[in-house]
């Protein structure tokens, strides 16, 4: 099955206008399996959601992270639970942090990375020099209220080169709520998990294998049938989903991107078009940004 | 409360980056209350505040910055809209961490009172040792920017 996360999220312990307990009330009544609370430079939320959420038994997992808020770029962790000072930031050596933060457990994703930061909003920008991305575990390839074009198409089209390029690191997406802001028709994250398993643990395993989905609702699942690989749509049943009446598979890899017709539901690909790794998206319609709906793992030969 | 340190400073425009303040707790204290704040006025531009440097600062950071073509008038609301100088406050006890105050504001206080705490902080029920009181420095648009911070407790 796949589990829904919302990764990015914000409350009144930083600059938002939601408290704890509204976020968990959103969360809850779209259906989201787990969420992150990923406040700016502070875990103080954590212990108000886990009252919360023991004392009411409510049904819905939480991650406790935190968003580093630096001076030159933000790096969502939707797993933190102990805070991992960020004094030394260095904007030439960030794996310094990434490391830091790896090593008492963290997520860490690479959060709106063209964003605009000054004049706007220092920091917004991700402006540090990763090159190596070993404790990279994710890029928010989509920042839901940020622009399409300006600032989420650079990041998809920056994530692909990098996995196209044989770099290990997961696509993510994220609401950055500050408000009660509705999740219909927004990217939200995908992965895969068992009933009973725990979220968590769940997503954990998911970045670090590359194994996640950024999607409106509608998913596409890869899976090796002899000498094809077979492509199925899979409706999320994310709320307020609106379906297309026709689906284009994408396929790109280093030399180009070829399309298919999956309006049926399925599509077989021979393995000699796939080459050495593919990167699956599904459009709803016409191959255009606006009618982007998922971006699927990466498929690397030998998978 | 009893005030236990207190500094004022002056903070240039262009500024980035952190000044950390070190206060040795000589008693064991149960309430503390680190407030912060800087010049209101200097916060944002007025209409008054813009120069044709301003602007043309502007217009060529959004070029060089963001491929960004924008004219003087939207230069202008930029200046007026967005820009504005931007300081929080995080503190840690014993390296420990206590809290950080993420939001937009000019004045702010970090209080902690046994099992409470203000928003961004950590309830907790004494303080001993060694505090840390980091003024973290976004963006300065004016500058000779004042500072105040205080530390009380009991």
């Amino acid at each position: 099955m796949f589990k829904r996360y919302e990764l990015h999220n914000h409350t009144t312990q930083s600059d938002a206008g939601i408290t704890c307990r509204a976020l968990i009330d959103h969360m809850i009544a779209d259906g989201v399996d787990c969420f992150a609370i990923t406040d700016h430079n502070t875990i103080s939320g954590h212990p108000i959601i886990k009252r919360i959420l023991e004392e009411e038994r409510l049904p819905i997992a939480c991650a406790y992270g935190m968003e580093y808020t630096t001076y030159y770029g933000h790096i969502v962790c939707p797993v933190l639970e102990q805070y991992v000072p960020w004094d030394s930031i260095n904007r030439k050596k960030p794996e310094l942090l990434f490391e830091a933060a790896k090593r008492a457990g963290a997520v860490t994703g690479v959060a709106h990375p063209f964003s605009y930061g000054d004049p706007f909003a220092r920091g917004c920008r991700f402006e540090m020099e990763i090159t190596d991305f070993s404790n990279v575990d994710y890029i928010e390839i989509v920042n839901n209220p940020e622009p399409l074009h300006e600032v989420n198409e650079p990041g998809i089209l920056w994530w692909e080169s990098l996995v196209l390029s044989g770099v290990k690191v997961a696509a993510c997406a994220g609401m950055d709520l500050h408000g009660l802001d509705s999740f219909a028709m927004k990217f939200a994250t995908y992965c895969e998990g068992d009933p009973g398993g725990d979220p968590v643990e769940e997503l954990k395993a998911a970045v670090a294998a590359q194994r996640t989905w950024v999607s409106k609702g509608m998913l596409v699942a890869a899976e090796k049938k002899g000498d094809c690989v077979r492509f199925t749509l899979v409706d999320a049943k994310k709320p307020g989903f609106v379906p297309a009446d026709t689906y284009t598979l994408t396929l790109k890899t280093k030399d180009g991107t070829r399309a298919y017709d999956i309006t049926a539901g399925e599509v077989d690909v021979p393995l000699p078009e796939l080459g050495e790794a593919v990167v699956p998206k599904l459009y709803g319609g016409e191959t255009v940004i606006e009618n982007l709906c998922c971006v699927a793992p990466v498929i690397r030969a030998g998978d | 409360m009893k005030e236990l340190y207190r500094v004022e400073g002056v903070v240039n425009r262009g500024f980035v980056g952190q000044i950390t303040y070190t206060i040795c707790l000589e008693e064991t204290l149960s309430k503390l209350d680190i407030h912060f704040s800087f010049d209101a006025d200097k916060r944002t531009f007025r209409p008054g505040d813009i120069t044709d440097a301003l602007i043309r600062d502007t217009i060529e950071t959004c070029r060089r910055n963001y491929d960004l073509e924008i004219g003087e008038e939207r230069a202008r609301q930029i200046i007026l809209g967005d820009m504005k100088t931007e300081i929080h406050t995080l503190a840690t006890i014993n390296d420990e961490f206590l809290g950080c105050i993420h939001k937009q504001l000019t004045d702010r206080h970090m209080t902690y009172d046994g099992d409470t705490a203000s928003e961004g902080c950590v309830p907790r029920e004494s303080f001993d040792g060694v505090l840390k009181v980091t003024v973290l420095v976004f963006n300065v648009i004016k500058d000779a920017t004042h500072y105040c911070l205080t530390v009380s407790g009991e």
